[in-house]
């Protein structure tokens, strides 16, 4: 791995280290360019036996299988599995709402948030999500995978497509640096668009609050599934947007539009929760019913443990070479 | 409401600071950026019912208790469930008792009587309302009287009860002198009545001017009317119609009428009814099955021994009002009914003496005596109840023993002598013969009072045919006469000379103004009137007022209570009382029934007999009287235990700890829910 010349504050090598003894893996055979480490579709050369095909004239007499020919008194050719490299499309939503948590939330009269032993917590959900995609990036990229990465807001913000690169991990990381919170989510017609802008199968990371419609989550997810991707979210929420603790009138001003609520949090809590509930069971219900790799992730855990738990699971479902 | 510290109320506006404070906590809030608004959103506008219920009844009840807290500190006063006049403390507070012997009714034996509820539910209103000054009013005559302590009014003699009925409009126009003349300031008139048509009439004409007095006065005067209600427990009245001695010696016997009157129709009874005289009793079941029943001409043997002049009474079982079951009476050998007829000419004054001397009842003595003019002072006028004077208008010795006459009571009907043109000059009570009017065709009397005098219905109620008489000439009159039968175009056959005369013994002030002279416009003779032929009229008429001359000369008497009745007993000897003391009855004689022997005679005092007929005045007869007035009417009733007035802050201190109690448990949070992916890090942890 050619080393980042630039120091970025969403890497920690220490964290890199440990998560890079966990390769990241696809749920589903990759279609690759070059040999890599993830399933194909396609017959290879790799050591893993896939299964017997009849010999037909022009194939190659090192592959045919001389015990079987003994056996049977037929030719057959052993076919092995190909490995192949992996696609890692990350989709960050860099919508307003993205930017809530850290410094810039009051942290008076918010209770039971979780805290972190590195004092992470407060951290603003698109650092967290900026830790999730860097990381997540370097890994594929220290393993040969092609890494791209798309910003989605009130549309397509910006969009980098797949390479093996080193140079191009660099251009990712700037992305992810210069990447501003701002407008309306639109992440579903994002979603819609790049599954019909990414040609090939791929690993889509998506990185959001989803705070959109589950119905129309759901048809993106689908679409992204029906192009044979491998779709894996990272739901990004806040422990003031759970625990809703303010006591006094509060003027609550919508970070993805102008509208403003003035309410008293004591009278509306209850409600609140009750609306966020309901909220994160459809969700849980639409994931489960499309196979979504989700995992719902507080900004106060440590993001190498999110991680962690995200490789582990996904190693483990694959099982480990 | 009213408030004994209204200057309190100026703290009302503290009513507004809950909302102050809340609009201070409103301009306090935070401002915080929020991502997940579509939950805020979706939280608002399920809650914003509700809620806003919820903001409002709590911003209520806080404005509510402090509200209850001024009102507590400003004292307020409950009147009653309709007392809503404002005002605070009166400056004199004037109290107007009802004491007619309708207040004494019940409701039910235990109970208090009208009067002294009204009483003690008064005075206790007073002590609390601390008013500056307190006054008694229940005699016309004597004006308010000041009462130093309001506690006490219950035990004040002059407020015990009375047999007389209570002139609410006179008590009302002596109440309005008293403050025009006192110079007051803010007064409470404090009416106890039970609305008896009688005591009120309401029907008078000077209502009007005592309500527009009232509203002229400078100073603010409001009126409490304290109305009790008739009483549900039935009563029955018992009354003496003619208590007549008959007979002599051991033949002597009492016989007496007794009537019965209840106030409604109800199923058949029969009361008993128990005649004492002289220390011996016996009764008399009489049966009752209408409002009224009469035991008519019950003959009492007195025999030789008794003496003639005696007094008794008549009682019934006790019932809702104590002070209608006994009736007094007194009896004594009546007098003899004895006429004086003047004439010019004898044999013209023939008929008028033969309409005279015909006694109305069986064994009574009556004579009539024609006399020349001239001879009066010769006649044994001293015990003669009427003088018939048909002659010119007496003059000289003769005008002086008449008006002696007229003077010490005794009745004079004047006839036009048969040429009044040639002492023209002359009057009598103020009045004087004009000259003859022929009427041809000859008239009828189109107008007659009924209700009293000469004229009056009998007390069976029938009419006497005044308008079958006819005149075919009178003789018009001269000077200021109260017409009693009235021909048309308004001359009048039957006139009284409009002023008395007629004075009290010395230093004892007039009686009544009550005329003793009447003046009869036509004569009995064929070619004037049909009096003689239509004998009725005339022999009513003359007998009537031989009763009425009979009174100064019977040593017996049957009064009315009430002024009448006490300034005939303060006129003569100390009078004594010779029946029993009645229990809270006002103590000054004349005022509660009774017998009184006043020198030789006995003055028998009862209740009128308007009093038995319980008739109530409409209350929006009663708001019609007062309109423009400040009238609060509370409702009373017989042994009512509650207070008219009474201090309620302790209510509104139990409304502050009500209000803040449920403003207390409209902002408890809600019961926490069951934890959930929502409800906080490490649920959500778990749920993940």
């Amino acid at each position: 791995m050619i080393p980042d010349r630039q120091p970025r504050a969403f890497l920690d090598p220490q964290a890199l280290a440990r998560l890079a003894a966990v390769p990241l893996v696809a749920r589903k055979p990759m279609v690759g360019g070059v040999s890599g480490r993830h399933a194909s579709p396609h017959r290879g050369s790799s050591v893993e036996f896939a299964e017997y095909r009849k010999y037909v004239p022009g194939d190659d007499l090192r592959r045919l299988d001389w015990r079987a020919f003994g056996r049977s008194d037929r030719f057959y050719v052993k076919e092995y599995e190909a490995d192949t490299n992996l696609r890692l499309c990350l989709v960050l939503d860099t919508s307003g709402s993205m930017g809530f948590g850290g410094a810039a939330q009051p942290a008076a009269g918010v209770r039971g948030a979780g805290t972190r032993a590195d004092g992470a917590a407060g951290m603003r959900r698109i650092d967290y999500a900026r830790r999730i995609c860097g990381t997540l990036g370097y890994l594929a990229a220290a393993q040969g995978d092609a890494v791209g990465i798309s910003c989605a807001a009130d549309g397509l913000v910006r969009s980098l497509p797949p390479r093996r690169s080193p140079a191009h991990l660099r251009l990712v990381f700037d992305v992810l640096d210069e990447a501003v919170p701002t407008g309306e989510t639109r992440l579903p017609e994002v979603l819609h668009e790049l599954a019909e802008t990414i040609r090939q199968r791929a690993l889509v990371v998506i990185v959001s609050d989803l705070f959109v419609e589950p119905a129309a989550l759901e048809s993106a997810f689908g679409h992204l599934r029906f192009r044979r991707h491998d779709v894996a979210v990272f739901h990004l929420l806040d422990p003031q947007e759970m625990a809703f603790a303010f006591h006094r009138p509060t003027r609550f001003l919508d970070m993805e539009g102008s509208a403003a609520i003035f309410a008293d949090p004591v009278e509306i809590a209850d409600r609140y929760r009750r609306a966020l509930d309901d909220y994160l069971a459809g969700l849980r219900r639409l994931v489960l019913e499309s196979g979504i790799d989700y995992h719902r992730v507080l900004t106060s855990e440590p993001v190498e443990q999110v991680l962690a738990r995200f490789l582990v699971g996904r190693a483990a479902a694959r099982g480990l070479r | 409401m009213t408030f004994l510290q209204p200057w309190m109320l100026v703290a009302l506006p503290l009513v507004s600071l809950p909302i102050v404070i809340h609009l201070i906590n409103q301009r306090r809030f935070q401002t915080v950026p929020w991502a997940a608004m579509r939950f805020l959103l979706s939280a608002r506008a399920l809650s914003r019912g509700y809620s806003r219920l919820r903001h409002w009844l709590v911003m209520a009840l806080r404005m509510l208790a402090v509200a209850a807290v001024v009102f507590a500190v400003g004292r307020p006063l409950s009147r009653g469930w309709l007392a809503l006049a404002a005002g605070g403390r009166p400056d004199t507070a004037l109290v107007i008792l009802d004491r007619s012997p309708s207040m004494a009714e019940r409701d039910g034996a235990a109970s208090d009587t009208k009067l002294a509820t009204g009483r003690r539910q008064v005075a206790e209103a007073l002590v609390t309302l601390g008013a500056t000054r307190t006054l008694l009013l229940v005699d016309p005559d004597r004006g308010p009287v000041e009462v130093a302590d309001p506690g006490a009014l219950e035990s004040l003699p002059a407020a015990g009860a009375s047999a007389a009925p209570a002139d609410m409009p006179r008590l009302l126009e002596a109440a309005h002198d008293y403050l025009r003349s006192s110079g007051a300031g803010t007064t409470e008139i404090w009416i106890c009545s039970d609305q008896r048509s009688n005591d009120w009439a309401i029907d008078a004409p000077a209502w009007g001017g005592i309500r527009d007095a009232f509203a002229r006065l400078p100073q603010p005067v409001r009126f409490q009317l304290v109305a009790f209600e008739a009483a549900a427990a039935a009563n029955v009245a018992v009354r003496v119609n003619a208590a007549v001695l008959e007979g002599r010696g051991d033949e002597r016997r009492l016989s007496i009428t007794v009537a019965l009157a209840r106030d409604a129709a109800a199923g058949p009874v029969t009361v008993p009814v128990t005649i004492e005289i002289g220390g011996a009793s016996s009764t008399v079941d009489v049966p009752l099955s209408e409002r009224e029943a009469v035991l008519a001409n019950h003959a009492i043997p007195l025999g030789a021994a008794t003496e003639p002049r005696g007094w008794g009474r008549v009682s019934i079982p006790a019932d809702a009002n104590a002070a209608d079951n006994d009736f007094f009476f007194v009896f004594d050998e009546a007098p003899p009914r004895r006429t004086l007829v003047v004439a010019e000419e004898a044999a013209a004054a023939r008929s008028l003496a033969l309409a005279a001397e015909i006694p109305p009842e069986r064994g009574l003595a009556a004579t009539a005596t024609i006399v020349a003019p001239g001879a009066l002072e010769t006649s044994g006028l001293e015990d003669a109840a009427l003088v018939l004077w048909q002659a010119p208008l007496p003059d000289g010795s003769d005008r002086a023993a008449l008006e002696a006459h007229v003077a010490r009571g005794g009745q004079v009907i004047l006839l036009p002598p048969s040429r009044p043109e040639e002492t023209s000059d002359r009057t009598f009570a103020g009045v004087g013969w004009t000259a003859w009017r022929e009427h041809d065709p000859p008239v009828a009397p189109v107008t007659w009072r009924t209700d009293r005098d000469l004229l009056a219905n009998t007390r069976s109620g029938a009419a006497l045919p005044v308008g079958g008489l006819v005149a075919r000439r009178t003789c018009g009159l001269a000077g200021d006469v109260v017409t009693l039968a009235g021909l048309p175009g308004g001359h009048p056959l039957l006139a009284r000379a409009a002023t008395s005369e007629v004075e009290g013994a010395a230093g004892a002030g007039p009686v009544r103004p009550v005329s003793n002279v009447a003046f009869l416009t036509t004569t009995a003779a064929p070619k004037d009137s049909t009096l003689a032929a239509e004998g009725v009229v005339l022999y009513c008429l003359l007998q009537r007022a031989i009763e009425r001359g009979l009174l100064p000369l019977s040593n017996v008497r049957l009064v009315e209570a009430g002024g009448e009745a006490a300034a005939i007993l303060r006129a003569g000897a100390t009078p004594r009382r010779l029946s029993p003391p009645v229990a809270g009855a006002v103590t000054e004689p004349g005022w509660t029934a009774g017998v009184y022997a006043l020198g030789d005679r006995l003055v028998a005092v009862n209740r009128p007999q308007a009093e038995d007929a319980a008739t109530l005045v409409d209350d929006a007869r009663i708001d019609e009287a007062f309109a423009g007035l400040a009238l609060t009417r509370i409702e009373g009733q017989a042994g009512g235990t509650g207070r008219l007035v009474q201090e309620i802050w302790r209510g509104f201190l139990v409304a502050v700890i009500l209000a803040l109690v449920g403003e207390g448990l409209l902002c408890l949070p809600s019961p926490p829910r069951p934890q959930t992916a929502a409800g906080g890090p490490r649920a959500f942890e778990a749920a993940a």
